[in-house]
């Protein structure tokens, strides 16, 4: 075996293999920093060139961009509140309060540094355990899957700001729009129009949602404020911030490499679910949302680490567990590799190569974040006027030319306006967000769960890890209500 | 009416419209999916019905007080009206945009939409930046998209007349 | 100012010119997959693109627009412009939607037909440690199961759900409550349900199958195509175990254009798919993804009605739609 590394390591540190690597990695980031541009394009964008390449090269190159392009969102959700992915909607609740704090390099360092090390132990978890994860994977049936989910919606409870009633509200809301379009057994729901059909998608509700009420907010009240963001380069995160993160970090880093190893779950339910247990533990849980670097540190940690582990169901078993690595299956079949078990048994020398160039990729997603920070902490320095009008441009041509959808840019501006409604009426926007991306997920298990079993509910809590589930929601549920309680009472007692 | 408990009104109100009106008019259920296999409209009902209830428990908070203090909104001090008039001017310029696509194309509405976006924020200076940004930044984005992924935009009626 | 004038509509006419002029293609086509990307149909459409390239002598771009079971994309093509730089990918189910849920769909005829491309085999797979070697096993298990047992499809009125009530039918049995249908979507995740033992069997594209069956750890009981699968030269197929209405089910990948597209463009897309079906590419692509090359084998027209009157006669006689 170490012969076979060893053998594995001098193919793929060729000089050619960094170059590609790191092109990947730094397009990746700058393709997620741009508001309005996905990783999903950048992978689709780079997968005509990768016909003319040798088969490893190509699928580091497409797990570059992953992979910078999964850090890359981080950038504008801190910066400018636009999540480029829909898994630093979490990074935005406390990434942009910390740049209107001043403190958005310290925001951008912490992101990187927390992605990164997830990174980077995901890539280790999928070299060490990729076989017993990719089994945990397979036992994840409806019943378990739908625990797990619902488990995750508790976060609600988190980013729902000064209003538990009015978070779960929000998620309500979420809930129901995400019903819209093809129902699992093929019929349609709420299609008022035929372009409904195909349900709403996430990228224009997650933009709609966080970044274009900031612009309807500056033209409709004109608070801007004109102060200047201090400088980024000085503004480094001390080692204290760091140890003090450094549990969420970890605790991200698995809670990723464990989630995303399960198909179908992918970096958004990673980052929601940590950002939630996070918020939880910490001591500094309180402080969540209102610009706490932890939680940052949770959400990027587990989003990162997510992205790795989702390699494992595509090697070990051959099956996507997103749009993503849905492209870079495709790609592999065109090299004619065709993931799966067989794969370790017939391809064991490319698989080597293919790990050890992941490994090495994350220590180059830390450089090219560090550049990637100084190029757009110029933004800081455009006036508010000037740069939300650009996101919006931005947004609706990145949005456009993803299905050349029209109705998606409509979706866009009418979620913007949903979003200042919301403003209006303090109904926070990350659980809507949150309930969007997790509902259906939850809808469809129990149905598929109940469909199986006949109609009986037992099946919900039929295995071990649907029991450890329900007892942690019933936990967190009966924690929450307790503390809002005596929330509610104080408050009384004050007025 | 206080705003909590308007604000606790409009929640019953929409889920309510969803559980009673639109759930049973738009969520058809297929007469195929076996009986005990819930149907499509078991899951938005159960929302909207939730919604309801925590709509209803928002208006019986308001009226209870206890509830935590509403954070102030932060204007430049224009009046309730004028801020209104803004906002209408917003959603009619987002009509607009989507009522001109098929006629000017993708490129021109766009441009339109952007300059007046920034122009209703007030900005005034800057003049260069402002065309630039709404005149030169759509060009530059078709252009892109159109070379990258081959993304054919909106042409419209009236270039298609002109020959384009 | 007359000349600037002049040198104006010079400039215009030559940005503007080759659209008008004989000589398509002179920008690159975009090829709408109507499903998600890494699914069968989105790798048949890259291969379409990759090959088609040097013949066409322009860049063919994939846009993948799935939602609504494929009639999304459809949708989409079907009202573009016709002037053929908006092509699909079009796949069994856009003879399927129309023919089951014709309230809700592009109609199967609202396109012109380019060609066929390829016919991709289903096949009906078990566990490997599942009790069943042969399809009677399997039959003789559902009817014992008294409705106990469940696949997992795309949809009731998708493709993969269709393979499976079909053969219910031919055996006698109600083909949709003799055995379960659990809904899942895309074709990773319909073979990770059987896979994890969620399920107890599928009825779907070999894509998605073939790497599983390989590795020892599904087994093949039946194909749903013309002839047997080259890879699977001991699995008989539905016809040959006279099974009258599941005989007639396959998938097929076709390239269709919206309609009323002129002339010079059929002819151009017909000389090129006349070049890829001998491309060495092409067929070695299409090898790799379990299919077999249909181009210029198959008159698509004719197919394409005869494919949407055999889903629509399965679909009244399933019940789905009123005799």
């Amino acid at each position: 075996m170490l012969a076979e590394i060893l053998s594995a390591l001098v193919a793929v540190a060729t000089f050619q293999n960094l170059l590609i690597m790191a092109a990947g990695i730094w397009g990746g980031v700058i393709v997620g920093a741009i508001p309005g541009m996905t990783g999903t394009m950048a992978v689709t964008l780079a997968l005509p060139f990768t016909f003319y390449m040798d088969p490893v090269p190509s699928i580091l190159l497409l797990v570059a961009l992953y992979k910078g392009s999964t850090y890359g969102g981080s950038v504008s959700a801190i910066l400018i509140k636009t999540p480029g992915t829909a898994s630093a909607a979490c990074t935005a609740l406390d990434g942009y309060p910390l740049a209107k704090q001043g403190k958005a390099g310290k925001a951008l360092n912490m992101a990187l540094y927390s992605s990164v090390i997830g990174d980077f132990l995901s890539n280790l978890s999928l070299i060490f355990f990729a076989a017993p994860l990719a089994a945990l994977a397979l036992h994840i049936g409806p019943p378990e899957f739908f625990m797990l989910m619902l488990f995750a919606l508790t976060t609600v409870a988190g980013v729902s700001g000064s209003s538990l009633l009015l978070g779960m509200v929000a998620a309500a809301l979420g809930l129901l729009l995400a019903t819209v379009g093809e129902d699992m057994y093929g019929s349609f729901r709420f299609a008022f129009m035929p372009d409904m059909q195909a349900g709403l998608s996430i990228a224009p509700v997650l933009i709609g949602l966080f970044a274009l009420p900031e612009l309807i907010k500056l033209i409709v009240m004109r608070a801007a404020k004109t102060e200047e963001a201090a400088a980024l380069g000085a503004q480094h995160v001390t080692r204290a911030e760091f140890m003090g993160s450094l549990r969420s970090i970890l605790k991200g880093s698995v809670i990723g490499s464990i989630l995303g190893a399960i198909p179908g779950i992918g970096p958004s339910s990673a980052a929601f679910f940590s950002y939630g247990e996070a918020q939880r533990s910490s001591k500094n849980g309180a402080n969540f949302g209102k610009g706490e670097l932890e939680g940052i540190a949770a959400s990027e940690s587990a989003n990162n680490g997510a992205c790795g582990a989702t390699m494992i169901p595509l090697l070990a078993l051959g099956v996507p567990g997103d749009v993503i690595t849905g492209v870079m299956l495709g790609a592999f079949m065109i090299q004619g590799l065709t993931p799966g078990p067989l794969l370790f048994q017939t391809n064991m020398h490319e698989i080597y190569m293919l790990l050890i160039g992941m490994l090495v990729s994350s220590v180059l997603l830390f450089f090219a974040g560090k550049i990637t920070m100084r190029m757009f902490s110029k933004v800081a320095h455009i006036p508010q006027t000037l740069l939300t009008p650009l996101v919006l441009l931005l947004c609706i041509f990145g949005i456009y030319s993803i299905a050349s959808s029209t109705f998606d840019v409509a979706v866009l501006l009418v979620m913007g306006v949903v979003g200042f409604g919301m403003f209006l009426l303090n109904i926070p926007a990350a659980p809507f967000l949150i309930a969007f991306i997790l509902g259906p997920m939850i809808e469809e298990n129990l149905r598929r769960a109940l469909a199986i079993s006949r109609g009986d509910p037992a099946v919900l809590l039929s295995s071990p890890i649907t029991w450890v589930f329900a007892a942690l929601i019933v936990f967190v549920v009966s924690l929450t209500i307790r503390r809002e309680i005596t929330k509610h009472k104080e408050r009384r007692v004050e007025q | 009416m206080t705003k909590p408990v308007l604000r606790g009104v409009l929640i019953v109100a929409f889920f309510a419209l969803c559980a009673f009106v639109l759930v049973p008019a738009f969520v058809p259920r297929p007469a195929f999916i076996p009986g005990f296999a819930p149907p499509p409209d078991m899951w938005p009902r159960t929302v909207s019905i939730v919604g309801v209830v925590l709509g209803a428990l928002a208006i019986f908070l308001a009226l209870r007080g206890g509830q935590p203090v509403e954070e102030k909104v932060e204007t430049d001090g224009s009046s309730v009206p004028q801020m209104l008039l803004r906002f209408a001017g917003i959603i009619a310029i987002f009509v607009l945009f989507f009522a001109v696509v098929p006629y000017v194309g993708f490129l021109i509405a766009t441009m339109f939409l952007t300059l007046a976006m920034v122009l209703m924020t007030g900005e005034r200076h800057y003049r260069i930046w402002i065309a630039l940004l709404s005149f030169g930044g759509p060009v530059l984005l078709v252009l892109f998209f159109h070379s990258a992924l081959g993304t054919q935009f909106p042409k419209g009626e009236l270039a298609k007349l002109f020959g384009f | 100012m007359k000349k600037l004038l002049g040198s104006i509509a010079v400039a215009v006419f030559a940005a503007t010119g080759p659209m008008m002029a004989q000589s398509y293609p002179d920008q690159a086509v975009t090829l709408v997959v109507p499903y998600g990307p890494g699914g069968a149909s989105d790798l048949a459409g890259r291969a379409l693109a990759e090959t088609a390239q040097p013949f066409l002598e322009q860049p063919v771009t994939v846009m993948n627009k799935p939602g609504a079971g494929g009639m999304n994309g459809a949708r989409f093509v079907s009202e573009a412009d016709p002037d053929g730089y908006t092509l699909l990918l079009a796949r069994v189910g856009m003879a399927l939607s129309p023919a089951v849920t014709p309230d809700n769909a592009v109609p199967w005829d609202a396109y012109t037909f380019l060609g066929a491309l390829e016919a991709t085999p289903m096949i009906l797979a078990v566990r490997a440690d599942a009790p069943y070697d042969t399809v009677d096993d399997l039959i003789t298990a559902i009817k014992d199961s008294k409705g106990g047992m469940t696949y997992a499809a795309s949809g009731a009125t998708a493709i993969d759900g269709f393979t499976t009530q079909a053969l219910l039918a031919d055996n006698g049995l109600d083909p949709l409550t003799a055995a379960t249908l659990v809904p899942y979507k895309g074709g990773g995740a319909l073979a990770t349900a059987l896979l994890g033992g969620h399920v107890d069997f599928v009825a779907m594209a070999a894509a998605s199958l073939m790497p599983h069956i390989e590795s020892g750890d599904m087994r093949a009981l039946m194909v749903f195509a013309p002839s047997r699968v080259e890879s699977l030269p001991d699995v008989a197929t539905a016809q040959e175990l006279g099974y009258e209405k599941a005989g007639q089910i396959t998938g097929w990948s076709a390239l269709y254009a919206p309609k009323d597209l002129p002339e010079e463009v059929v002819t151009k897309w017909h000389e090129v798919l006349g070049q890829v079906a001998t491309d060495e590419k092409w067929l070695d692509l299409a090898a790799r993804r379990g299919s077999i090359s249909t181009i210029g084998t198959v008159d698509m027209t004719e197919y394409a009605k005869s494919q949407y009157e055999l889903f629509n006669g399965l679909a009244k006689d399933f019940g789905y739609l009123p005799e």
